[in-house]
């Protein structure tokens, strides 16, 4: 039976990770800039953010709950830890930064859990209430108004790795290195760990693996703990890489995010998904819009290509699950 | 209920004391913002307020909770029973408000609407400047910038914006006639709304397009999301940036010579012209075209809609003063 299910899992990553690669030799036959050291690093500076965002939401599904307040919530954490460094902590640094981010994201994100898990609520209410909930506070409390005066060790970028480029230079910066470090953390939590093993489980069968000893409040506090841990560091960094914070800057980010996790293969059942799946997921959406650009395609024809191609990718994913059973067992 | 009882006893004591005269010719203006609390409208309560006091008349605004037409019917329904003399409104959704501003015309209130030309039931509407200035007034900067040579990108707030794509029209229709050696690198695109879409956006033509000599954009995220990929390149100086961008958001690129300018039009002097247009229709005074108005300067009328030509340049020089207002 696990092996079964891991097997499927591979399955859905495989196919994703194929059409990625496709889209790629394509990409970089038609345009002679897509396989280039400078496109390649802007495409994963860029979406540090989001997929940091991806691998903290794919914990929350594989544990059968669903959060659309993460992106929203990450604005806050931008709010209070910039506040709060400004104006009590003589500007802060890097370290109390990310620490205070993580705080107040996981904060945030016990929020959630306690309604979810105390009450009873259904997290998709939930989280639509502390959605509004959140951006209501930060809107009240900021009256719109945006920092633009964020502090310097903020306000700089850092490079990691700087190689020479035709037009500039192509550069690897903090956020990646960041989001890989995230990654790897979820990636072991989810993978290596009985926890992990647990929320799985939980996730597919709530009842029985409440009866066979898994602590419930545990699933759940950890689940939305760590989606807003991520979501705190995201808000971080997204702060880092436009150099200031607006209040509505991330606001209607759930939504793509959410697509790209549940292309990467988990359900909003519950117990199914990845964190290599929702990386793919992420990337593959990334990669669309990166070719497009670049094949100079027109802006009105953008949402067409990409619903097609989310479209296609689910449908290929899931032509494994239409195959009769027998030939299914034929093949694990 | 209070209020009206005031207005009563005000209206009497002015048809019997000599005091009358006074209370009649000074009118309640009351102005209806698209949500209040934001910078824009921020200025603009203040120059309704200044203009008030220098003409001795009571204006004040309105400000909803959020960008929401409904709660503009709700405000515009309480100044009418309150009895103001003139409402201005800045309309989140033209034709949601047209029962609500055909009632208070219907009471024998002066309504003004302002950045909303197409309404009905109103008896002047006033643009700072037309579409067609705005976004040729950016085309000329792009020329000028780039020498009329390479190409550029159009961004937009979204791909169905009107007034942006409005904008957006006139100044490709301008660069079309009059600098033809500077070519569109493709269609516009609708991501001024984000600085990362923007950024990304950004980054990618920079590739995809060598002779990228320009960037214009009608949105105000978009502007700086441009700047940002363009320093991120070390390309300032060589890919001008340009557009409609808020001032305190935007002060730092500017100074570092990475944002070229752009023109928007002041709140502030919108929230005048509301008074100043209100007092005097409510004196009886007549709107003509090529008139010479207070504020608005000299304008043209368009049917019911009156044309300024006041364009607010953000440049190097005068982009503090207008982050000081905390635009």
């Amino acid at each position: 039976m696990h092996k079964r299910l891991l097997n499927r899992r591979i399955g859905t990553e495989g196919t994703l990770l194929s059409i990625l690669m496709l889209l790629c030799v394509v990409l970089a036959l038609a345009t002679d800039s897509f396989l280039t050291f400078q496109n390649l690093f802007d495409l994963l500076n860029n979406q540090s953010v989001n997929i940091i965002f991806a691998v903290g939401l794919v914990v929350v599904l594989i544990a059968g709950g669903i959060d659309i307040s993460f992106a929203v919530a990450a604005s806050v954490v931008q709010y209070v830890v910039l506040s709060l460094l400004m104006n009590y902590l003589g500007g802060g640094n890097w370290l109390l930064g990310i620490l205070l981010s993580m705080l107040v994201g996981m904060l945030l994100g016990l929020f959630n859990a306690l309604l979810i898990h105390r009450f009873r609520i259904v997290s998709i209410i939930v989280t639509i209430g502390t959605f509004n909930l959140f951006f209501g506070l930060l809107m009240y409390f900021t009256s719109g108004v945006s920092i633009y005066d964020i502090p310097d060790w903020l306000y700089y970028s850092v490079p990691l790795l700087d190689l020479p480029a035709e037009r500039g230079s192509a550069t690897l910066y903090l956020p990646a290195a960041v989001m890989v470090v995230m990654v790897i953390l979820t990636w072991f939590i989810l993978a290596r760990t009985g926890f992990g093993r647990a929320i799985y489980g939980f996730g597919s069968n709530p009842e029985s693996a409440r009866r066979s000893g898994v602590s419930v409040w545990k699933i759940h506090a950890f689940a939305y703990g760590w989606l807003g841990l991520c979501a705190g560091v995201a808000g971080l960094m997204q702060a880092h890489i436009v150099q200031e914070v607006v209040p509505n800057a991330l606001i209607g980010q759930e939504l793509p995010i959410l697509a790209a996790v549940v292309l990467g293969g988990a359900t909003l059942g519950g117990g199914r998904g990845s964190v290599l799946g929702a990386v793919l997921g992420v990337l593959l959406l990334a990669v669309v819009q990166n070719g497009l650009n670049l094949l100079g395609v027109t802006p009105y024809a953008f949402r067409m290509i990409v619903g097609l191609i989310i479209l296609i990718a689910i449908t290929t994913s899931n032509l494994g699950n239409l195959l009769p059973r027998t030939t299914k067992a034929r093949n694990v | 209920m209070k209020y009206k009882a005031l207005l009563t006893a005000a209206t009497l004591t002015g048809i019997i004391g000599s005091t009358g005269a006074m209370a009649q010719e000074s009118p309640t203006i009351a102005v209806v913002a698209k949500v209040g609390g934001i910078p824009w409208f921020n200025a603009m309560e203040m120059g309704i307020e200044q203009m008030g006091e220098e003409l001795g008349v009571e204006a004040y605004m309105v400000g909803p909770t959020s960008a929401d037409p409904a709660l503009q019917v709700r405000a515009i329904e309480d100044l009418i029973s309150r009895g103001v003399d003139v409402i201005g409104v800045v309309p989140n959704d033209r034709e949601v408000l047209e029962p609500v501003l055909e009632r208070a015309r219907d009471q024998g209130i002066i309504v003004l609407t302002h950045e909303s030309p197409e309404s009905v039931n109103i008896d002047y509407d006033f643009e700072m400047i037309s579409a067609q200035q705005l976004g040729e007034e950016h085309a000329k900067l792009l020329a000028d910038t780039t020498g009329c040579e390479g190409s550029y990108a159009v961004y937009v707030g979204g791909l169905s914006v009107p007034a942006h794509n409005a904008w957006a029209d006139a100044a490709v229709s301008w660069l079309d006639d009059n600098c033809s050696g500077l070519t569109q690198a493709a269609d516009r695109f609708g991501v001024a709304e984000s600085v990362d879409d923007s950024r990304n956006t950004t980054l990618d033509l920079l590739r995809a397009h060598e002779d990228l000599a320009g960037i214009m954009s009608f949105g105000s995220q978009g502007t700086i999301g441009a700047a940002r990929a363009v320093k991120e390149r070390g390309l300032e100086g060589d890919v001008a940036v340009m557009g409609l961008f808020s001032p305190g958001q935007g002060r730092r690129l500017v100074h570092e010579g990475v944002i070229t300018g752009g023109f928007q039009w002041s709140p502030l002097d919108a929230g005048k012209a509301f008074v100043a247009l209100g007092e005097m229709l409510y004196n009886g005074e007549e709107i003509t075209d090529g008139a010479e108005l207070p504020v608005l300067g000299e304008i043209t009328l368009d049917g019911k809609t009156i044309f300024a030509s006041q364009p607010l340049k953000l440049s190097k020089d005068t982009v503090d003063e207008l982050a000081e207002l905390g635009l």
